[in-house]
């Protein structure tokens, strides 16, 4: 019944969000009908846009996780973005510098990038437990470092300049690649590393005593601290969770997508994670819908533009709205009670 | 090359505007209660806003007073959502930033046809702003402390308990001042578009953060705020220089790495107020 109530208050925002788009979309005068229709097709016609779709949802999916880790610590890591493209590179270094058998060597190039955005995340997490810096800043500002830095490493003059004309590094060994689930597509193996990941992250936070004490400090860090929980490093050991999820999204964006970093290959995942986070309520199995959403309107938004019907980041638009009303769902409490009182007095409804 | 040069001073003075303001905005909104990190995205807003009218209307001080006006009014939305519907302040102000960089990419498209972008558009002497701004942010020190209205926006955010009993009304309060915010915001936005003469997407690229950061640093003191906005002007107008010697993509992390280390040094002693953050329940019995 909860659940219901949950997934109830969560479509009504996705709707609400939804609607004022398709105000948005008329009042700039784009048809809305094609809008919708196209932004539909285009995420799940056929085979091929459903893998478009889900191959868009694989690194949501990690950000995603990475945001509700560390909100379920009352913490809020805003850089996952910085944290997917150190996971990215270091991935993609392990993947062309180490020379290992076939699976271990994927095993070991996921492992460098969740160390990368492990160490990305301890730091603003160190930070906050022990110097009160505020993780929402600095998570952010440390965000800028890791792409400008990244960008750096792959640049002319920098040290893993790949290639001639793009700012890339070489491409990672055959063993090193997350393999292809549907050929000719770009979906690969990542997106079930995802899922997996999910199932665990939930079996931690709801069946593990680290993850009750990880909530309870989330709930009010007071109680916890006088219930015996030790605050700063349940603080600390959240954030390294946050940073590790978003390097571990990079890398399987770079092993499986890419097969070699690219400067700028996110087109804001990490930012699309705190949309996804938020959608799901912090719930991890939550976050396997919220990022199929996401990556659905990312998957649609470039069909909207191919199809000449309006541009694609209209559909950044939508995303906006739908998180601007998820996040508040008192607005749609307050709207029943205003219905309700209606209902009363004999109005007739709106 | 000097690096104490009155033209570095002068270029930092500029440079440190927009973050003052996102300071000084923030001031208020916390002082109240509201902590908002929309302000990086109201900011883009009224860049957005304010370069789309200028454009249109061929006057920057159209654009400017748009630009105060999408300020107001996502600092309105943001209060609604923080006061009456008991969000999340942070979250919010999140959701605001991703929604505004959504519609900067769309809307850009939609005028000028290039993604992030606009044509140049008319702008104004920026030292008339400046200058104008140093007035204000001396006028709000003096405000805050030295009037019964600051007084009692201290107490809003103190304890609204205690506001709400001498007659106080604490919701309208944080409303008015998250807007005020708001509008510091957008003008900061207008600003930027004045010193680059165009809209771009990543124009603000962290200054709203780091104007949060130079409040902290300020101890929500618009006066020493504004001292910290300087140092972060600073270093910005320092690594510009820098450019020629270090590679720019380690000059450009400066103002970044700076912001981190400064808060990790700062935060521990600010004092910071007791309702931050938290809605205010009336009591109802």
């Amino acid at each position: 019944m909860k659940l219901l109530k949950e997934l109830g208050i969560i479509v009504v925002s996705v709707a609400l969000g939804l609607g004022v788009g398709a105000i948005i979309t008329a009042a700039t005068g784009y048809s809305v009908p094609a809008v919708f229709r196209e932004l539909v097709r285009g995420a799940f016609s056929d085979m091929y846009r459903v893998a478009q779709t889900l191959t868009q949802a694989t690194p949501i999916l990690f950000t995603s996780l990475s945001f509700l880790i560390a909100f379920r610590a009352g913490l809020f890591n805003i850089g996952a973005e910085g944290q997917l493209f150190l996971g990215g590179f270091f991935a993609a270094w392990a993947g062309f510098t180490l020379s290992l058998p076939p699976v271990l060597h994927i095993v070991v190039c996921l492992f460098f990038g969740a160390a990368a955005g492990a160490v990305w995340g301890f730091i603003p997490g160190w930070l906050r437990a022990r110097r009160g810096a505020n993780e929402f800043v600095t998570t952010m500002m440390l965000s800028y470092v890791a792409i400008y830095l990244t960008s750096w490493l792959v640049s002319p003059g920098g040290p893993y300049h790949g290639h001639q004309w793009a700012n890339q590094t070489a491409r990672i060994l055959s063993t090193a690649e997350l393999p292809r689930m549907i050929t000719g597509t770009q979906l690969s193996w990542g997106i079930v590393v995802g899922g997996l990941v999910a199932l665990l992250l939930w079996y931690f936070l709801f069946r593990m005593p680290r993850g009750y004490e990880l909530r309870a400090v989330g709930q009010n860090p007071l109680a916890a601290e006088y219930g015996g929980v030790d605050v700063a490093p349940t603080q600390i050991l959240a954030m390294v969770l946050a940073g590790a999820l978003a390097g571990l999204g990079g890398a399987s964006e770079i092993l499986g997508t890419h097969r070699r970093f690219i400067e700028g290959f996110s087109p804001g995942y990490g930012w699309d994670g705190i949309a996804g986070g938020l959608i799901a309520r912090a719930h991890p199995i939550g976050a396997v819908f919220a990022a199929l959403l996401m990556g659905a309107l990312r998957a649609g938004g470039s069909a909207i533009d191919r199809a000449g019907v309006a541009p694609s980041d209209l559909a950044a638009v939508f995303q906006g709205l739908v998180i601007l009303f998820v996040v508040a769902p008192e607005l749609i409490r307050y709207l029943k009670r205003v219905r309700r009182r209606r209902r009363v007095h004999g109005r007739p409804e709106p | 090359m000097d690096v104490l040069s009155l033209d570095i001073m002068v270029a930092a003075l500029r440079l440190a505007m927009p973050i003052a303001l996102v300071a000084l905005g923030e001031t208020f909104s916390e002082r109240s209660g509201i902590i908002n990190i929309g302000v990086e995205g109201t900011a883009l807003a009224g860049a957005l806003i304010g370069a789309t009218v200028a454009f249109f209307s061929g006057s920057s001080v159209v654009g400017l007073c748009a630009a105060l006006g999408v300020g107001m009014l996502l600092g309105l939305i943001h209060a609604v959502w923080c006061v009456y519907l008991r969000a999340d302040h942070v979250v919010t102000g999140a959701a605001i930033n991703l929604l505004v960089i959504g519609l900067a990419l769309f809307l850009t498209r939609v005028v000028w046809g290039w993604r992030g972008t606009s044509a140049a558009v008319p702008t104004l002497n920026p030292w008339i702003l400046v200058w104008g701004m140093v007035g204000l942010i001396v006028l709000a020190q003096v405000y805050l402390f030295r009037t019964p209205w600051g007084l009692r926006l201290r107490v809003v955010g103190e304890h609204p308990q205690a506001a709400d009993t001498a007659g106080i009304n604490v919701f309208r309060t944080r409303v008015a001042y998250s807007v005020l915010n708001g509008a510091l915001c957008g003008l900061a936005g207008a600003f930027l578009v004045n010193n680059l003469g165009r809209f771009s997407v990543g124009m603000v690229g962290g200054r709203g953060f780091i104007g949060i950061a130079a409040m902290v640093v300020g101890n929500y003191r618009p006066i020493p705020a504004f001292l910290a906005a300087y140092l972060f002007g600073f270093v910005d107008a320092l690594q510009m220089r820098l450019q020629d010697v270090i590679p720019s993509h380690f000059s450009i992390m400066l103002p970044y790495v700076l912001t981190v280390v400064v808060l990790a040094g700062f935060l521990g002693r600010a004092h910071v107020p007791a309702a931050l953050g938290k809605p205010y329940i009336k009591d109802q019995g």
